[in-house]
């Protein structure tokens, strides 16, 4: 009765063709308009990727035209070592970035989003400088610091690099997840004996490893996507995947890049479902059976 | 099942770490190429002949090995710069000077591409393959063929040209078609290669330095402007439908050359591979699996004769006396790139 509605004297319920009430759902034409564009919005994101798929299994070079079906080009990637040791690096790279990263990133944010210390604030600044800073200015520099240290280029200044830009992105994502955490579930843990290690991987861990996880995946995507810091610093036999991509395109690339691709999707793909499943188990580290 | 991730985890990490670090140390070679420059069958033969493993990375543009030469911490022992670079990391300092007496080989070579400018008596490099940029064209649109470099400053062919995304090799053409150097460095003769680029432009479909044989065989369009090389190989591919011609005002010659770096540390090796590579059978299979010109004479007796014959891949010497090599042009460069960035920005 709040807003004079009584109850006795309502219509009887015939479904959504009413005007509904202030607050109820969208209209219908709403949330189609709604899908329509979410739709498109997929459509956009990946249109391009299913056309690169399709096209790994053409019989033609070309995507202006569908010649027949083959998995010719798959068969040609397992035999071109240039393109599958520039796979081999980049996942490598990838690989030790996303650990060493994210190791560091979330002390970083655990860190800047619990205490206060000297030069926290310059702390919290520099953290944001390499997202900000150009990419071609960030290779210049990493560069031209190895080459002031005599540091000799190879796979591992490419690691180097690519874990000082990374560590900036999961201290964000991780420090975002920390803000929601709330710390009376730590001081609970303590007060029932546990230590603070115990507490941190026990309690702290479980709860903010969705961020972690997030910001993992995101560095790994952003270290294999990488190209210009890593033609600055790549040494003898450290040519990562964009690398070798680009200068195929000297001589016309191929649909063995298409082939490539797509296992790279797939195998991307994989990861992302492994890592939910890692997700959906709440509350399961060291719990007993029932 | 944690806790088995998280041990898969610590060994997979342990296992990235162990991959990275490799084998132990042996002769090596460490080769940075342009992309598909180099058959892979040619590489292998070296190291059985000579033990030397080869580590080969490859770059897109002569750009990325001026910037890890003057990093100072690359460990390359080969190089393959063009022309115009040799120039440029000769005067950086950044070549070894080369001891003729260890490459008896360098004879083999025709006299015509050797002492050029941008590398006077070869003090720094050995020339790897050479070629010219004219106008590749589908025979089926121009059954009279091309002749001259009006074709594609033509307004007939709006939208049918493509040009190289070169700011020396367009000026070249317009240059070359004006009846001019392609190295001139009055201002007021670039600027009316400009005028023509400018109208040009319109006309052209895309600016590609890359794909642009494709772009011709896949029937985009009907003109391209591109590197001998690429073309001669759709024109092979494509029998009788394309077609490449140096046109008749000239154009550019360009060379790659091998060079070894100054900071190179297995440099007998590096001069075993240089030898290696010109000798006449061996340079031969480069030849004739890569489609490119090389200067060696003797290899002349083991190159597949479609190649040999072929006049956008050898052209005769009357063709190559017309065209240029692109040269430094000192400061014309920043009037020229001035002229660039209107053209492409409009």
């Amino acid at each position: 009765m709040a807003n004079g509605f009584d109850i006795e004297k309502a219509p009887e319920f015939v479904g959504p063709r009413e005007p509904a009430p202030r607050g109820a759902a969208p209209f219908k034409w709403e949330r189609v308009a709604l899908a329509g564009h979410s739709w498109l919005v997929y459509a956009f994101l990946y249109a391009p990727i299913l056309v690169l798929i399709i096209y790994s299994f053409n019989v033609g070079r070309h995507t202006s035209s569908w010649d027949g079906f083959t998995f010719d080009w798959y068969a040609k990637l397992m035999g071109n070592e240039l393109l599958l040791r520039s796979v081999k690096n980049s996942l490598i790279v990838a690989g030790l970035t996303t650990v060493f990263s994210t190791i560091i990133g979330t002390a970083a944010a655990l860190a800047l989003g619990r205490s206060e210390f000297l030069g926290k604030g310059v702390t919290q600044a520099a953290l944001f400088l390499p997202i900000v800073i150009p990419e071609i200015v960030l290779g210049a520099a990493m560069v031209s610091l190895f080459g002031a240290i005599g540091l000799r280029l190879s796979i591992w200044t490419v690691v180097v690099a690519h874990v000082a830009f990374s560590i900036s992105y999961v201290a964000i994502v991780v420090r975002a997840r920390l803000s929601g955490f709330d710390r009376s579930l730590e001081e609970a843990s303590m007060d029932l004996g546990a230590g603070p290690v115990e507490t941190f991987f026990r309690v702290t861990l479980p709860l903010i490893l969705p961020g972690i996880v997030a910001g993992a995946l995101l560095v790994f995507t952003i270290s294999i996507d990488d190209y210009v810091i890593t033609s600055f610093v790549a040494g003898v036999g450290a040519t990562t995947l964009p690398l070798q991509i680009y200068s195929m395109i000297k001589v016309g690339v191929t649909p063995e890049v298409n082939a490539v691709s797509t296992l790279l999707l797939v195998f991307t793909v994989v990861m992302i479902v492994c890592s939910q499943r890692l997700q959906q188990q709440p509350g399961e580290s060291g719990g007993k059976k029932k | 099942m944690k806790r088995g991730i998280g041990l898969a985890l610590v060994a997979a990490v342990c296992g990235l770490l162990v991959t990275a670090c490799g084998g132990p140390k042996e002769r090596q070679l460490n080769m940075f190429i342009w992309s598909a420059y180099i058959p892979d069958d040619v590489i292998e033969e070296f190291t059985k002949r000579t033990g030397i493993k080869v580590n080969y990375d490859t770059y897109d543009s002569n750009e990325v090995i001026l910037e890890k030469l003057m990093s100072g911490v690359a460990d390359y022992d080969i190089v393959c710069p063009s022309d115009y670079m040799v120039a440029i990391l000769a005067k950086e300092n950044l070549l070894l000077k080369l001891d003729h007496a260890r490459l008896p080989n360098l004879a083999n070579n025709n006299p015509q591409f050797l002492n050029k400018k941008f590398d006077p008596a070869n003090a720094m490099s050995v020339p790897y393959f050479w070629g010219t940029t004219g106008i590749g064209y589908n025979k089926e649109k121009f059954p009279g063929g091309v002749t001259s470099w009006a074709a594609i400053f033509d307004e007939a062919n709006k939208g049918r040209i493509l040009m190289l995304d070169d700011m020396r090799e367009c000026f070249g053409a317009a240059l070359k078609f004006l009846g001019q150097s392609l190295n001139e460095t009055d201002p007021a003769v670039i600027g009316q290669a400009a005028e023509l680029l400018k109208k040009q432009k319109d006309l052209v479909l895309t600016y590609n330095s890359g794909d642009f044989a494709n772009i011709l065989a896949a029937g985009d369009v009907d003109l391209a402007h591109g590197y001998n090389g690429q073309i001669a190989e759709v024109v092979k591919e494509h029998e009788g439908k394309l077609g490449y011609v140096m046109p008749k005002e000239g154009g550019t010659v360009w060379m790659d050359s091998l060079c070894i770096p100054a900071a190179s540390r297995n440099v007998d090796a590096a001069y075993a591979f240089l030898n290696f590579v010109m000798e006449p059978e061996i340079n031969a299979r480069i030849v004739n699996a890569m489609h490119y010109a090389s200067a060696n004479e003797p290899a002349k007796a083991f190159i597949d004769p479609s190649i040999l014959n072929d006049p956008a891949v050898y052209p005769d010497a009357e063709t190559i006396a017309r065209c240029e090599f692109i040269e430094d042009i000192g400061e014309a460069v920043t009037v020229m790139d001035k002229y660039w960035t209107e053209i492409k920005a409009q």
